[in-house]
Parts: structure tokens; C-alpha cells; sequence
């Protein structure tokens, strides 16, 4: 059996690991406020005075039971339990890192940013390393690699953030009881709103009119231009090759499903299958521009040597096309997942 | 009726929650009579109420943090201990959660008449 000078720094053991938990302890590498206060005043010298009187009390009473001493003491530190959570409840500490009242505020923001902030850096990433003429292997890779970082990164930073809050949120407002309200009522004026059939029929009006004058533009741009040849025939503004291949048709194709799921969204009941091919189509535009404009297959050399452009001029207007993609793919993404989940 | 195991856990987590709130009410009427930690824990656990011991030595410091106990050092005896005893306003406390625990009965008795 144990000798009693060893069952005595067992409950040694014990206070000091539950003052090690404490805040401002002077076990705890204290601070200095609390060292200045008069000894008999400081809750960690008070709550080490009570706690082992507590104990001891329950040690004599099995002992006045008949138990052994060092059997008593090891029963009774055992239902005392983990030290950190006598001390957690001494201090008053959430036991949790976020607790119900952040947990909403928490979980929306992150889907938010994750929603947001991964597709486009996996974008971004995608097409420098797309520009840069990386291997197929090598592209994906590195996309897949910036995008996990990024998630990791967001998850790390929000989830501390808000264990934070929880923190100092609990210390101000004194404890469980305020823990447990939300920060925020929620009224009703929350809800989402959704727009007026009206308002949404205006936007598909104006899509309508600016897709109808796009493609125009795009299929007389080789007959109209500012620039003319040596025999008088215009220079189109685009790529010959366009036209050479036929991908302009297949371009301005495009265009047109676009329009057509534009409609069936509106008019058509949503659906799985007519969501999912909503946003092919409407992804698919942005890739080909993306495609062009990293190829430089967009605008006709002949042109801009006839019009006097510097060549960084292309380089430009290339880039702005290919970030002007991105983002279109990272909202036609972010829309159909919202819409989604408004079902 | 609770026959099987996963019941009994069941009854337990309910019996649990039921009553949470019943150890504050207990120990402000308890505290009426000044007494120390482990004294009240005795009492309790014989008047039929056990409560846990980590739970109930927290929930004293945050009854006098609160204002609802008072506290004092017994030093006359060998063993120094901290002695609570029931506030003005733990007493006023006690009052309105003993009005309320009495309402639910009178609703409860109620209700398991109309069923």
C-alpha cells in the first residue's frame, strides 16, 4: 500500500493542478494585479484553502466510514474528476471553443468565405499557371494545392477568431447565463428577400438586349472596322482564326443556350438537371474567352499594327478578358450553389 | 417501462436536465442555515438531491460571485472552512424559483388530470 507521505502529495498534486488552470494564479505565471492584492483576497489562495478543506472533509468522512486513509483519498480525488474542469468551473470558462450562441454567425461566415475565397484563388491560380504554359499535371496540381491551402487557412483563422470572441464575449457579459442568448436577436427581418418576379423579368430584358448585340457585333466586326488594307478591305478587331476555325459560331452558339437557360430559369420550375446544366452553359462561355485570351486569339495582329496599339495594349486587354472570366465562373459557381440551397 | 439499456440512458439525460435547475433552489433554502462545502453535499445527498461534487463547489463561488450567498471563514476549529449563507437577495431568489416550481405542478398535476 502507499505511505501516507506520498497520498499526501496526491492531493498536493491535485490543488496545484487545478490552481495551474486557473486564471491569474500565482501558479499559473500570474498577473501582476493579482499579485499586489492582500493574500487572504486572492480567489486562487481562497479557492486552495477551500478546496482543501473540502477534500480532507470528504477524506475523514469514508475514513469515519471505515475506508483505508490513501483508498479514501484516492475515491474521493477521483469523483472530484480532470483538474482542468474543476478549475474551468471555478473560473467560470466555456468548455467549448464556439458555443451555441456564435455557432450560426460562425458556421455562415466560414461557408461564406469557403464559398467565395477558394474557387477564386484556385481561379487565379489556374490561370497563371495555364499562362505560364505549365503541364496539364502541374496546373492541376498546383490549383488543387493553392485551393486546400486556402481552405485550411480560412478554417484556422475564422475558427480562432470566433473561439476569441467566445472568450472575451463570456468575460464581459459575466458568465453562463449570458453565454447562452445570442449576441444578436433574429427577427423575421432577416429572411431573405426575394427579388420580385418583376425585377428579375427587367434583368433578363437587359441580358437579352446586350447578349442580341454582342453576338452582332462579334459577326460584322470582320465587315465594320476603323482600319482599312492596302486595297481598301476592312481589318476585323478579332482573330482571323476565329472565323478560319469556325469557333465564332460555335462562340456566339454558346451565347444563345446561355440566353435559353437564362429563360428556362425564369419560367421553368428549378430543377437538379436544369441547374446543373444551367451552370455548364454558363461557365462555358467564360472558359472559351479564358482559352482565347490566354492563346492571344482574341484580337487580330493585323489590327492593332494598322491602328498603331503598343503591343502592351493586347497584353492588357488579354488580362482583362481572363480576369473578367474568372470572375464570371466564380459567380455563375456561387449563384447556382446559393440557389441550390435556397430549395 | 424503461426495460432496456439504451433507455435507462435516455432516463438519464432526461433526469439530468429536469433537474439542472433544482440544485440552485436547493442550496439557496439549504444556505438558509450557514454551512461549508462539504457539509451542504452531505446534505443534500441525504435529503435525496446528489449532486456532484465538482459541480456543486464551482456553483457555490458563482452563487456568492452573484450575490445570491454570503461567505466567511471559520477559523475557530482545526480545519479552516468557508462557511455560505443564504443573501437578502438569494433569499428573494429562492422565493420566486420555489413560486415557479410550484406553478409547473400545479400545470403538470393539470395536465397529466386532463389526459
Amino acid at each position: 500500500m502507499t505511505t501516507p507521505a506520498t497520498t499526501d502529495t496526491l492531493t498536493d498534486r491535485y490543488v496545484a493542478a487545478v490552481l495551474r488552470h486557473l486564471p491569474g494564479s500565482r501558479r499559473s505565471g500570474s498577473r501582476r494585479s493579482e499579485e499586489q492584492r492582500p493574500e487572504d483576497q486572492r480567489p486562487d489562495i481562497d479557492i486552495e484553502r477551500e478546496l482543501r478543506a473540502s477534500i480532507a472533509d470528504a477524506v475523514d468522512g469514508r475514513v469515519d466510514a471505515g475506508a483505508d486513509r490513501a483508498e479514501a483519498e484516492f475515491a474521493v480525488l477521483t469523483e472530484l474528476g480532470d483538474p482542468a474542469r474543476l478549475a474551468a468551473g471555478y473560473a467560470d470558462r466555456p468548455l467549448q471553443l464556439i458555443g451555441p450562441a456564435l455557432y450560426l454567425d460562425y458556421t455562415r461566415l466560414l461557408t461564406a468565405l469557403l464559398v467565395t475565397i477558394v474557387p477564386a484563388v484556385a481561379v487565379a491560380v489556374g490561370l497563371v499557371q495555364g499562362l505560364r504554359g505549365a503541364g496539364a499535371l502541374d496546373l492541376v496540381g498546383d490549383t488543387l494545392d493553392a485551393a486546400l491551402t486556402t481552405a485550411a487557412h480560412l478554417v484556422c483563422w475564422t475558427t480562432l477568431l470566433f473561439a476569441a470572441i467566445e472568450r472575451v464575449a463570456g468575460r464581459v457579459t459575466a458568465g453562463a447565463a449570458g453565454r447562452r442568448t445570442p449576441a444578436r436577436r433574429w427577427t423575421p427581418d432577416a429572411l431573405p428577400e426575394p427579388p420580385t418576379r418583376r425585377a428579375r423579368y427587367g434583368e433578363l430584358i437587359f441580358y437579352t438586349v446586350a447578349m442580341v448585340l454582342f453576338a452582332t457585333l462579334v459577326l460584322l466586326s470582320p465587315v465594320i472596322s476603323t482600319e482599312t488594307d492596302a486595297h481598301g478591305a476592312p481589318i476585323g478587331v478579332f482573330a482571323p482564326w476565329l472565323w478560319q476555325t469556325g469557333f465564332v459560331y460555335a462562340f456566339i452558339a454558346l451565347v444563345t443556350l446561355n440566353l435559353a437557360v437564362a429563360y428556362a430559369k425564369h419560367y421553368a420550375r428549378w430543377s437538379v438537371p436544369l441547374a446543373v446544366a444551367g451552370t455548364l452553359v454558363e461557365i462555358a462561355c467564360p472558359i472559351a474567352l479564358l482559352w482565347l485570351a490566354a492563346g492571344d486569339r482574341v484580337l487580330n495582329p493585323g489590327f492593332t499594327q494598322a491602328a498603331a496599339w503598343p503591343q502592351s495594349a493586347t497584353t492588357w486587354i488579354n488580362t482583362a478578358l481572363i480576369v473578367v472570366s474568372a470572375l464570371t465562373i466564380v459567380f455563375a459557381v456561387i449563384d447556382g450553389i446559393a440557389r441550390a440551397t435556397r430549395r | 417501462m424503461w426495460h432496456v439499456h439504451d433507455d435507462d440512458e435516455l432516463l438519464a439525460t432526461h433526469l439530468q436536465e429536469l433537474r439542472r435547475g433544482t440544485v440552485v433552489l436547493a442550496c439557496l433554502l439549504m444556505l438558509e442555515r450557514p454551512d461549508y462545502g462539504y457539509a451542504l453535499l452531505d446534505r443534500l445527498t441525504r435529503a435525496g438531491l446528489a449532486v456532484d461534487a465538482n459541480t456543486l463547489y464551482p456553483l457555490l463561488r458563482r452563487l456568492e460571485k452573484q450575490g445570491l450567498v454570503t461567505s466567511d471563514w471559520n477559523t475557530e476549529e482545526s480545519r479552516p472552512r468557508k462557511f455560505y449563507r443564504t443573501s437578502d437577495r438569494g433569499a428573494a431568489l429562492a422565493a420566486a424559483l420555489s413560486r415557479d416550481w410550484d406553478e409547473l405542478d400545479t400545470v403538470l398535476r393539470s395536465l397529466k388530470g386532463a389526459s
